[in-house]
């Protein structure tokens, strides 16, 4: 009951947030407003057991990513007339609602067809950190590694693309 | 109670979807696509707490990690953009043009 | 029955190997090293001489076996075998094959000895002598072949081989022209020769295409069918052989050597065709009207060339004319059913004619290459040997007793008044006549009176002996060579008529001694009003005459080459050129380019999609997925 409350703020403070992002003009409040989706996610995977990964989405996602994207837009020091003139968004908006509208009727057709489940918190044994550290390093060891190869990939990538290598204006 | 989960994060992913076409903003692109790595993470948890299994979370953190190393390229990129063009448009860059 | 023996085989392959040889040996010292005319001169000769002497070696052979078989035969290979159709590459040794394969590689021998005094100081001395070599090569094919597509093989040879000698002189381009025509004129008659085979297959050639078999099967042939293949095989050979109406080849032709004058348009390739009749005698010989048509061709194109020989100013152009005319009585011959008597006169014109040709080269070799008759005169003081030479040559040809010419055109003249043609006989009369004006007008304008070019007179003399000792040998063939055939009331034994029987379908005019006194008497009273016009007009100085009316019309051919050109030549090319301007970018190209163009359509209409916008990419990336979910979520229904 309490988790149904909890659910349905989370959920309509997620779909607020993810429409403010792409009606906002400025990206600074899009932002803004992405964190606020980012936060009630962390909120819905707390709901669903996911201590860990809750706990990840708000130290990786909403505190690096998103301060991340709003230092480098803030770097950049946007001015107005940097920004994109987009003055009938709205309507190409409503069109995109459109056309993804059967993307979104097929999925939640074949959502229907799966089975119901409680979503009742569950203490122990689910979602914590031993949990996913046990599957993270035994069966999952090879992605787990390949991964951070990814990151360090994405490191130098970063470094290399940055750096001080001559781009002329 | 588990549809609904399922329910929202199709809501977050035909968000992000349409953020992706309607909009020529370089960082609200990126965002919206920040928006359906969410929405499929969220699809993660839920799968993960419905057979109740772990894998879920793992994938999760999975993803967490690629969107993270995908965020500093792309933003990179941003950079290196606006040196060159000092402009944030996406319909500036045509040079594709066949 | 009949023997196979390889040296058959040894015969055409001299020559072509000669050819083969010098022409290597020609095309890779020419530019660079500078072969002496001596060794050309003789590996030129070996060819024709071996062959010769093989073919005496089957002669031979011939006479020793018993009458009724004599046939010598030789399978190199099985060329080709498609359904019913079996043709080996095989030659036949008859009685036949052997006369004509005797004078061919005589006469042709002593040709290619000739040329290599004619032919001294040409700069392309080689290349004569590997054509001349590979035109004897395909001759001895033709001739030799077991079936009529062996002999097609010759045939085609011996018509490339004119084209390429009368060009030989490839830098003037009327030389070129000559060629073409002989080749495009000759092609028209081959077209009838490769119809006239297929009908024949058609009738009788599943049981074997080869001489033997069809004249085993001719009586299983219906007589339409037979009537078509024999007209359509004499199409070919008034191509070949310089027949009304594809004679307009052979006095263009005389701008090539006068050597190939002698040898292909003289002695051997034009006679082909008589051949060609001859061998197909057992099919000739059941339809009499294929006969006539042939026989009234023959003597109208004597008459026709016969008058245009008399008029006349190229010492080569009367020969040539004279021998459309030669040609004309053979094919009378063999169209009344006289084969004997037209191989007999293909005999004894290869030697007389060869002669003339070859005394004609020498005069103008004297003459530093002049042709014109009315610059000549008096000659016979300064080249007496070409002068007793070319005047047996003459006396042949115009039928004076007892020289050969004589006896070869009365027995032709004797089968057709025989056999009922009077007007055949008549017309052949009246021909000889103009036959013997025209030979002595040419004797007596170019050696008696006095010298019209002085200058050029006092050059002249007699050429060397490389080039009259072959000039001797032939005038002592036109001499005596008719002695081999004299009828029986000479006391002859007609020697070559019997020889030739076996191969030959041949019934014999009855011999009624008044008949050919008749016509002997008549003959020889035709041509001594002949010789005697001559020398009235001509034997002491004349001058060149300005031709009007008739004989102006004579002398311009009768213009049938303008004619042809008009009616023939000109609708062919302006056909052409409608075909090149409107069919061809129309009908042709037009599908296989409009093919291109589509796709260059189709790519441009794909190209608009691509606009170079990422955004538009995702756009058109979401569409696809949004169209994939609604056909999915019809599916999943």
């Amino acid at each position: 009951m309490f988790a149904g409350g909890l659910f349905l703020i989370f959920a309509i403070l997620a779909v607020l947030g993810a429409v403010g992002l792409i009606l906002f003009r400025h990206p600074m409040n899009g932002a803004m407003s992405f964190v606020v989706t980012l936060i009630s996610l962390a909120g819905l995977y707390a709901l669903l057991s996911a201590k860990l990964i809750f706990a990840l989405q708000l130290i990786v996602y909403a505190g690096a990513i998103m301060s991340m994207i709003v230092f480098i837009i803030m770097f950049l020091n946007i001015q107005d007339e940097d920004l994109p003139k987009e003055e009938n968004r709205l309507l190409y908006t409503l069109g995109g609602g459109v056309v993804v509208l059967p993307i979104g009727l097929f999925l939640a057709k074949i959502v229907r067809s799966l089975p119901e489940h409680s979503t009742s918190i569950v203490g122990n044994n689910f979602g914590g950190a031993k949990e996913v550290g046990q599957l993270l390093f035994r069966e999952w060891l090879v992605p787990f590694e390949i991964i951070s190869l990814l990151l360090l990939v994405s490191l130098i990538g970063a470094v290399i693309l940055a750096g001080k290598r001559g781009i002329k204006r | 109670m588990m549809h609904s989960y399922l329910y929202l994060s199709i809501i977050l992913f035909c968000l992000g979807i349409v953020g992706i076409v309607a909009r020529r903003n370089v960082f609200t692109v990126f965002m919206s696509v920040e928006l359906m790595l969410n929405a499929a993470n969220l699809v993660f948890i839920a799968f993960s707490r419905m057979h109740e299994s772990m894998e879920g979370h793992v994938l999760a953190m999975m993803v967490m990690a690629v969107a993270a190393a995908e965020a500093a390229l792309a933003l990179a990129v941003v950079i290196l953009l606006h040196k060159h063009r000092s402009k944030l448009d996406t319909n500036v860059f045509s040079l594709l043009k066949g | 029955m009949e023997q196979s023996v390889n040296y058959l085989g040894l015969i055409p392959l001299f020559p072509l190997l000669g050819a083969v040889f010098i022409g290597l040996l020609h095309v890779f010292t020419c530019n660079r090293i500078k072969v002496a005319e001596k060794i050309y001169g003789l590996l030129a000769c070996i060819g024709p001489v071996l062959s010769f002497v093989l073919a005496l070696k089957v002669w031979v052979a011939l006479r020793a076996m018993p009458e009724a078989s004599r046939l010598l035969v030789y399978n190199a290979f099985t060329w080709f075998s498609v359904g019913d159709l079996h043709v080996n590459m095989g030659f036949l040794g008859d009685p036949l094959s052997c006369l004509m394969l005797l004078f061919v590689t005589f006469v042709g021998s002593l040709i290619h000895i000739y040329s290599i005094g004619y032919m001294g100081g040409d700069k392309s001395y080689g290349k004569f002598f590997a054509y001349m070599n590979l035109f004897l090569g395909c001759m001895i094919i033709l001739v030799l072949g077991d079936g009529p597509v062996v002999m097609f093989i010759g045939w085609e040879g011996v018509g490339l081989c004119s084209y390429l000698l009368i060009s030989y002189y490839n830098e003037d381009r009327e030389n070129v022209l000559a060629g073409n025509k002989a080749f495009i004129v000759n092609r028209i008659g081959d077209l009838g020769f490769v119809l006239g085979m297929c009908f024949l297959f058609w009738g009788i050639g599943a049981s074997g295409f080869d001489y033997l078999s069809l004249k085993a099967n001719v009586h299983n042939l219906e007589p339409a069918i037979a009537l078509t293949v024999c007209l359509l095989l004499f199409i070919g050979a008034t191509g070949k052989s310089a027949q009304i109406p594809l004679y307009v080849w052979l006095p263009d032709a005389m701008a090539g050597p006068t050597p190939v004058s002698a040898l292909i348009h003289a002695a051997t390739m034009v006679t082909a065709g008589v051949y060609m009749v001859a061998r197909f005698s057992f099919l000739y010989a059941g339809i009499e009207i294929a006969g006539n048509i042939i026989a009234w061709v023959g003597i109208l194109t004597a008459l026709l060339a016969a008058i245009f020989g008399m008029f006349q100013d190229d010492i080569k152009k009367i020969l040539a004319y004279s021998t459309v005319s030669q040609l004309g009585y053979m094919f009378a011959g063999v169209g009344v059913a006289a084969y004997s008597a037209g191989i007999f006169h293909v005999f004894t014109h290869a030697f007389f004619k060869a002669l003339l040709f070859l005394g004609a080269g020498s005069v103008i070799y004297a003459l530093h290459h002049e042709q014109n008759i009315w610059k000549m005169g008096g000659l016979k003081a300064k080249m007496p040997k070409t002068y007793i030479t070319m005047l047996i040559g003459s006396l042949a040809l115009a039928g004076c007793p007892p020289f050969s010419g004589f006896f070869s055109k009365d027995e032709i003249l004797y089968s057709a008044l025989a056999t009922g043609h009077f007007g055949i006989w008549a017309i052949g009369l009246l021909v000889a006549g103009m036959t013997a004006y025209y030979t002595f007008r040419m004797i007596f304008v170019v050696f008696h009176g006095e010298p019209r070019d002085v200058e050029a007179y006092e050059h002249a003399q007699e050429s060397p002996a490389v080039m009259t000792v072959p000039l001797i040998i032939l005038a002592v063939g036109a001499l005596f060579a008719g002695f081999l055939n004299l009828p029986s009331i000479f006391g002859g034994d007609q020697i070559i008529s019997h020889w030739l029987a076996p191969s030959l379908t041949e019934q014999h005019a009855p011999s009624s001694v008044g008949l050919e006194m008749f016509v002997i008497a008549a003959s020889v009273i035709a041509f001594a009003i002949g010789i005697k016009i001559a020398y009235n007009r001509f034997a002491h100085g004349a001058a060149e005459p300005s031709f009007k009316g008739f004989a102006s019309f004579a002398y311009h051919k009768f213009y049938v080459d303008e004619l042809y050109d008009r009616v023939i030549v000109r609708p062919y090319k302006a056909i052409g050129a409608v075909i090149w301007n409107m069919i061809e970018p129309n009908v042709t190209d037009a599908p296989v380019k409009s093919v291109s163009k589509l796709y260059m359509l189709l790519g441009a209409a794909f190209k608009i999609l691509q606009v170079g916008y990422v955004r538009v990419y995702a756009i058109y990336m979401v569409l696809g997925l949004s169209i994939m979910s609604l056909v999915l979520s019809q599916s999943l229904n």
